[in-house]
């Protein structure tokens, strides 16, 4: 046991827990619906997946600092729809251009966030919800309620969903999911490597220390945002290349998404704890469940969401009660502070030239004053 | 002895109304202990502030290594070796003791090297002689054990002076000698320490030098060697009591209140006293002393856990603030812009709001004529300097937001009146309004508790006091046994250096 406690931190033994019930999950509608292990099912969780997970990724640094971004629905919206418009004028601009504008597009939106919540000083949840408002609009008034259209778009984007990394037999790797898991690890790394990571989790841990800590933690909430904004504009771009076409309703409902992804997926909504694998497992959890809802019989859709609602719920007030009594356990181990000494009487520290005027043995007459 | 690491020369500090800081001059050399004592509002926590860089001072310089420096804030003393530790420790509670250690550091690379932390945080640990597991995260540590984490990334960041702003307040005695043992160790590796603390036989036992502040001064410095309690207690008090209004000789009335072995967990223990009719019953001691607490219990707020509330010959089980009201007890907070008045509205609404029901008419609305003529009273009564009832409270003075406060308990038409902290805050014109109206109102046969942290003040105006310290009672002084030193020195814990005491 105190191996484990070594080595593990309690949020690694809940990211097993999460496996574990995405595994019972899959094998509950194994038995339920239809054809479920298909490599048809697969391909169109994995796909569901990928976008949300980007964001939820993104969602999960801002998390981390106690903050939240809800403007990220209306900056994958406004980015998909941004790139598709320039794709389908242009069908000759490079596809590692247009990635790289959608990326850009979105940080710069992000950028607007951070300067209000970092410097600011304004409530992330206040300025993150007219954000989202004033970027909708953006993109209304910019598309002019036109639609871009798949067939206007260049070759390469039409093919973009369907592109293979590997085959499996009937079960297909899609390059954009391979994109969400590549920006999963690389993003667990950052936290976990990089000086900027640690200090990330330092901020939402405790943010009257990180003041006086002497670390610039203004800027790191900053680049959170500007980071959140980035992927968020990748999911956007991603977005486009999935559906192909882009309605000013693109992105819709994101924000809520990715917060419940996050949220399930064990990163604390105070900040300060959780993981990029574990937002992962949490948009995973919820695009099994969410897709496999909708294949199964039993529940209505009108029922659907109201389901997925309490799984959310429970698994949150779960997840609580199961942290509680990990830290529990991690705390009361027999790790906490050894003192090799025994306790030494009051006194016994002091030079005993000092003038020491008999306060040790007078101490126990103090309370018959009263 | 060898030169100073800082020096404070000449130092002042002014804020609106008090002199916080009035030419103080301390030095600290490497290796020395050095305690900083003083009553409540003696400028401690200013100095620290100052040293900081929280506040910058109006006067005086510092120097560091014999130079003047300038610091602007905490990254900057930091940056030049000064770093201060807290009551409540500045722990990341999500990282882990070494991450905890080293977050501040911008010298470790690129990239986390965690195995290599691990090993730098363990060793820096085992220089301490802290057994602490550096994977352990900081959430489940003791508070003792978040001082260690502290302490250690202190030392990690080559700190000299290390300042410790009453460290042992919420630990227990085992606790406090780890601590000390930590402390000691810093010094033979040459940093100076400066120890702000309340307990007086632990600041003797750990300090080899002993400042005392009074009214922003600096009383007496002297090596550990030299000075004993009564003579830092001596120091520590002294304020001429003069300039103050005393309560006028009420005959006491009967019997209002026994309070019997009144207790609450992590709070107070074990408080007994009684009030009567008349009679100003002071409550005296330092922060921390947990008077507040008994007050809030007094008045159903936080009701305690055990003992008993005898309130005119009833026993009582105290649950809400609207049954204590309802009784004749109210409660005037410290804390009036929190807890208090409802800052941006009028004078009137402030003053009617506990007992909106009595300004209603036959449909239940509020009679704003009723309320305007109740306030009126008030404003007249306890003149209140505003040119009308319907003023907001907000462009108030402090000491007329104070009356405010006041009047809207008194129309409730109390029995006993606790006072917390009434003249805090306000300058003493108004301080001396206040006393006047104290005495008024024991005359007219109130039952007055009065929470003041103004020693002068405790004793000018109360008929009785009584002393707590950490939760205890340490005392209880009628008006001939109460001088500044008994009350001190019970304060502080010394209580067996009290000459004269009741049976």
């Amino acid at each position: 046991m105190n191996l484990i406690r070594r080595h593990f931190r309690p949020e690694q033994i809940r990211e097993l827990v999460l496996v574990l019930l995405i595994l019972a999950i899959i094998i509950f509608f194994g038995t339920q619906v239809q054809e479920y292990y298909s490599g048809r099912t697969f391909n169109r969780i994995s796909t569901s997946i990928a976008i949300i997970a980007v964001v939820a990724i993104g969602q999960t640094l801002v998390v981390l600092t106690r903050n939240i971004d809800l403007s990220v629905g209306s900056i994958v919206g406004f980015t998909a729809y941004f790139v598709g418009t320039q794709l389908s004028r242009n069908n000759d601009i490079p596809p590692m251009m247009a990635v790289v504008m959608a990326i850009a597009l979105g940080a710069a939106m992000g950028a607007v966030n951070g300067v209000l919540v970092a410097y600011g000083r304004v409530p992330a949840i206040i300025v993150t919800l007219g954000t989202l408002a004033i970027y909708r609009t953006m993109l209304v008034e910019y598309s002019d309620a036109k639609t871009v259209l798949t067939s206007t778009l260049p070759q390469w984007v039409q093919d973009l969903p369907s592109d293979n990394v590997v085959s499996l037999g009937e079960v297909d790797i899609r390059l954009m999911v391979v994109v969400a898991l590549a920006v999963v690890v690389l993003f667990q790394l950052v936290l976990t490597y990089l000086p900027y990571g640690r200090r990330l989790y330092a901020i939402g841990s405790n943010p009257d220390a990180a003041r006086v800590a002497g670390f610039p933690a203004q800027r790191i909430v900053f680049v959170a945002f500007v980071l959140c904004g980035a992927l968020s504009g990748l999911a956007g771009f991603m977005f486009m290349a999935r559906f192909g076409n882009v309605t000013v309703v693109a992105g819709f409902g994101t924000e809520m998404q990715s917060v419940a992804a996050v949220v399930v997926g064990g990163v604390n909504i105070f900040g300060g704890s959780g993981t990029p694998i574990g937002a992962f497992l949490g948009a995973v959890l919820i695009g099994v469940l969410e897709q496999s809802l909708r294949r199964w019989p039993v529940i209505s859709e009108f029922w659907r969401d109201a389901v997925l609602g309490m799984l959310i719920l429970v698994a949150v007030a779960t997840d609580a009660v199961i942290m509680n009594r990990l830290r529990q356990l991690w705390a009361r181990s027999e790790l906490q502070m050894e003192i090799p000494s025994a306790p030494q009487p009051v006194l016994a520290g002091v030079d005993p030239s000092l003038e020491v005027d008999a306060l040790s043995e007078r101490q126990g007459e103090g309370k018959h004053v009263s | 002895m060898t030169e100073p690491i800082l020096e404070m020369r000449h130092i002042s500090k002014r804020f609106d109304m008090t002199q916080a800081l009035d030419d103080v001059s301390l030095s600290l050399y490497p290796g020395e202990i050095h305690a900083l004592v003083g009553e409540n509002g003696a400028g401690k926590s200013t100095l620290i502030k100052v040293v900081t860089g929280v506040h910058r001072p109006d006067h005086g310089e510092i120097l560091l290594d014999g130079k003047p420096v300038h610091i602007h804030n905490s990254q900057e003393a930091q940056a030049r070796g000064i770093a201060a530790i807290y009551q409540e420790p500045m722990v990341f509670p999500d990282l882990n003791v070494a991450e905890n250690i080293f977050i501040s550091h911008r010298d470790r690379g690129l990239v986390v090297n965690w195995g290599r932390m691990y090993k730098d945080a363990a060793a820096i640990l085992a220089k301490l002689d802290v057994g602490l597991d550096v994977r352990m995260p900081a959430r489940g540590l003791t508070l003792a054990a978040q001082q260690a984490v502290e302490i250690a990334k202190a030392i990690s960041l080559d700190v000299r002076v290390l300042i410790m702003d009453e460290p042992t307040a919420s630990l227990s005695a085992h606790e406090v000698a780890q601590l000390f043992r930590l402390v000691r160790a810093l010094s033979r590796q040459g940093v100076a320490v400066l120890f702000i603390g309340h307990r007086l036989e632990e600041v003797l036992e750990i300090a080899t030098r002993v400042t005392v502040l009074r009214d922003g001064k600096v009383i007496s410095s002297r090596p550990r060697s030299e000075v004993s309690a009564e003579q830092v207690i001596r120091d520590m008090v002294g304020r001429q009591i003069e300039d103050f209004f005393a309560k006028s000789q009420i005959e006491r009335g009967e019997l209002l209140m026994s309070v019997r072995g009144l207790s609450k967990e992590n709070a107070f223990a074990d408080i007994s006293f009684d009030v009567y009719r008349g009679e100003v019953l002071g409550f005296a001691g330092l922060i921390g002393a947990r008077r507040t607490d008994v007050g809030l219990a007094l008045f159903g707020v936080e009701p305690a856990d055990a003992g008993q509330i005898i309130f005119e010959g009833r026993d009582l089980k105290l649950r809400s603030s609207q049954q204590a009201l309802e009784l004749g007890i109210a409660y005037v907070t410290e804390d009036r812009r929190q807890l208090g008045l409802t800052i941006p509205m009028s004078i009137a609404t402030n003053i009617t709001l506990p007992t909106l029901r009595n300004y209603l008419t036959g449909l239940g609305l509020v009679k704003r004529s009723d309320e305007y003529t109740a306030a009126e009273q008030y404003r007249q009564r306890l003149s209140i300097r505003a040119d009308s009832v319907r003023v907001e409270v907000a462009k108030l003075s402090g000491g007329n937001q104070q009356k405010v406060m006041l009047s809207k308990w008194l129309n409730a038409r109390p029995k006993l009146l606790i006072m917390d902290e009434p003249t805090r805050g306000i300058d003493v014109r108004t301080k001396a309004e206040v006393h006047h109206m104290i005495s008024d109102l024991a005359a007219q046969g109130l039952g007055i508790i009065l929470i003041s942290s103004d020693l002068p003040e405790v004793l000018a105006m109360s008929d009785r006091i009584l002393v707590m310290r950490e939760g205890r009672q340490m005392g209880m002084f009628n008006r001939q046994q109460a001088t500044q030193e008994n009350i001190m020195t019970a304060a502080m814990g010394q209580n067996h250096l009290v000459m004269e005491t009741q049976p």
